[in-house]
């Protein structure tokens, strides 16, 4: 399979400035390199603190890398250059209901990144949301209404709508199972696996519930204040953990689920 | 003897036009040194029946029940003075957004050497203002803070979520209460942290008979920790019984949903295969069905359904539905 993002020695780190003669910089993430295929997910689990958040933003063009580069199908995604990278490069972040304009409608909503990105007309721009929207087992009437008439789990399908209404490559979800109701987590999960297969979507989960990790990725990157600790195929990590940080996590999650 | 002895309390959101039942005859008992967890979805009320348990909602909320004793003394029939004197005495709570209930206006050492209990201290004021002290700091490196010095002087506001939490659970501590309902503890914590919360619960469960009424949204999180578990599902009682038996005999169609749906129980199932999930979402409180408000998403749902089921015992295990999985084990 082709690879479809590739990242080469990576590196944010932030400037202090106590004054002027007293300037010490904070590395919150030391230099990375790792690939993605299509059709694939990889998952970034860690303590806050350890970096993810900060490499989720550098990916998604939110923050300018300190050093590295970030490939896309082998062309570069230049840092500050947003209309390209946001057409293949998408987010859904943790609190999907607070990232909804609450004055404007569904359609609005959906209709602003394909008014910014695209050059369609009127009529091909509605019927591509209507479409989106049922991909995501919403109806098309919900186009008419507001963010506060949905539920938790609906406003999650309109952010996730909103992620793959550009057709993009690589969706980067913030935690974005962490705050969902069990019953509609599973509900989510299946239709993020569904759009997978059918979209040739790569995943960057980041999450700290081994359980999810395990079903859903196929290759995990374990970061520790910045720098990482392990990286390879899921079911090989998760069964043989090599570094000591990693057994600690798994053991404190697998402490949690073993049944007295 | 039952500590707390619940039958069918019901909760309703008053309003002139339609009143609102937000806890439909809910029945809960727990016995002393018992940890019971409480498991219900976003919007089934969980919160609520905790709130009316220490009585803190307001008047917008009425509150109705068949019984409802704490060792024996009715709580309904006592007046508002009587059952707050017996209610804080014995009873604490972790709420359930830690900033939002810590007072911005003070620092978190004032705050907590208020909740400490006086009756524990002893000796001129001066010596008991020095053993306050004391014994916030102890609070807090129970719960797992090394730098009191700095914690104690500081407002809520500096502080993040994770430490405000563990702050309002040194508070609730203070006390050294015989029930502590404890309201998603963990939420605003990481994992490697979470362990460490329940380990001390765990132990003052142990050492000193405490009973825990654990209050969480996800069937996995509280199994380890849990004797018993009552499940609820939009405000109305779905099924009740020993973890053992929940996890791995659930009788009721939700609870099979719930055990299903987590990711320990899919261990077996390949990577990337379908999870099984209940169709549709949780329905909000202005459009409930009527019957057993689990019925348009249940899988066995059939014409009976549409009037609410009553609580069936079967060896100590309880459940409220027509069409029970009993059978099938």
């Amino acid at each position: 399979m082709p690879i479809l993002l590739e990242v080469n020695n990576l590196s944010k780190s932030f400037k202090l400035n106590r004054n002027w003669f007293d300037r010490k910089a904070f590395t919150a993430l030391e230099p990375i390199s790792f690939e993605v295929q299509a059709h694939q997910t990889l998952a970034i689990v860690g303590e806050t603190g350890s970096g993810k958040s900060t490499l989720a933003k550098l990916l998604v063009g939110a923050e300018l890398p300190t050093t590295g580069s970030i490939k896309l199908n082998g062309q570069t995604l230049q840092p500050g250059d947003f209309k390209q990278r946001c057409q293949h490069v998408r987010m859904i972040f943790q609190d999907s209901g607070t990232t909804l304009n609450p004055s404007l409608t569904i359609g609005q909503l959906l209709n602003e990144p394909l008014l910014l990105n695209t050059k369609l007309k009127e009529e091909d721009r509605h019927c591509l949301i209507r479409e989106t929207l049922q991909k995501v087992g919403l109806l098309a009437e919900h186009m008419n209404f507001y963010p506060h008439m949905f539920s938790g789990g609906q406003k999650q399908r309109i952010s996730l709508a909103r992620a793959i209404i550009l057709q993009p490559q690589v969706i980067i979800l913030d935690e974005a199972l962490a705050s969902l109701d069990p019953s509609l987590r599973s509900q989510m999960i299946n239709l993020l696996l569904d759009l997978q297969e059918q979209m040739g979507l790569a995943y960057i989960l980041i999450s700290h519930n081994l359980g999810i990790v395990r079903h859903f990725s196929d290759k995990i990157m374990v970061l520790s204040k910045g720098q990482v600790m392990e990286m390879g195929e899921t079911s090989v990590i998760l069964k043989k953990p090599k570094h000591q940080y990693t057994k600690k996590l798994i053991l404190n999650q697998r402490f949690q689920l073993l049944h007295k | 003897m039952n500590l707390l002895d619940i039958r069918n309390l019901s909760i309703v959101l008053k309003s002139a036009t339609n009143p609102i039942l937000a806890v439909d005859r809910v029945s809960l008992t727990m016995k002393e040194g018992e940890v019971r967890g409480l498991v219900g979805e976003s919007g089934s009320g969980k919160s609520l029946l905790a709130q009316a348990i220490i009585g803190v909602l307001d008047d917008k909320w009425q509150v109705d029940a068949d019984r409802f004793h704490w060792r024996g003394k009715d709580l309904m029939r006592l007046s508002i003075d009587e059952r707050k004197a017996i209610i804080s005495k014995d009873v604490a709570m972790i709420f359930q957004e830690p900033m939002a209930c810590l007072d911005p206006t003070m620092t978190i050492g004032k705050q907590l050497t208020e909740a400490v209990d006086g009756e524990q201290l002893s000796g001129y004021f001066w010596q008991k203002n020095r053993q306050r002290k004391e014994t916030a700091m102890t609070l807090l490196h129970k719960v797992g803070i090394k730098q009191h010095k700095i914690c104690l002087k500081k407002y809520p506001h500096q502080l993040n979520d994770a430490l405000c939490q563990r702050v309002m659970i040194a508070m609730a501590l203070a006390k050294r209460p015989i029930l502590l309902i404890a309201d998603e503890p963990t939420t605003a914590m990481e994992s490697t942290n979470q362990g460490q919360i329940f380990r001390l619960l765990a132990s003052l469960n142990q050492l000193k008979n405490m009973s825990i009424l654990l209050i969480s949204h996800d069937l996995e999180n509280v199994t380890h920790w849990t004797n018993t578990i009552t499940v609820m599902y939009s405000g109305q009682f779905v099924e009740a019984g020993t973890t053992k038996h929940i996890f791995e005999q659930p009788f009721h169609p939700y609870t099979r949903a719930l055990v299903d749906s987590s990711p320990k129980s899919n261990r077996g199932l390949p990577a990337k295969s379908r999870l099984m999930a209940l169709p549709g979402s949780i329905p909000i409180l202005q459009h409930l069905p009527i019957g057993c408000r689990l019925g348009p998403r249940c899988p066995r749902a059939q014409q009976e359904c549409v009037i609410a089921p009553k609580v069936t015992n079967y060896h100590g295990h309880q459940f409220s539905c027509h069409f029970s999985l009993k059978d099938s084990y």
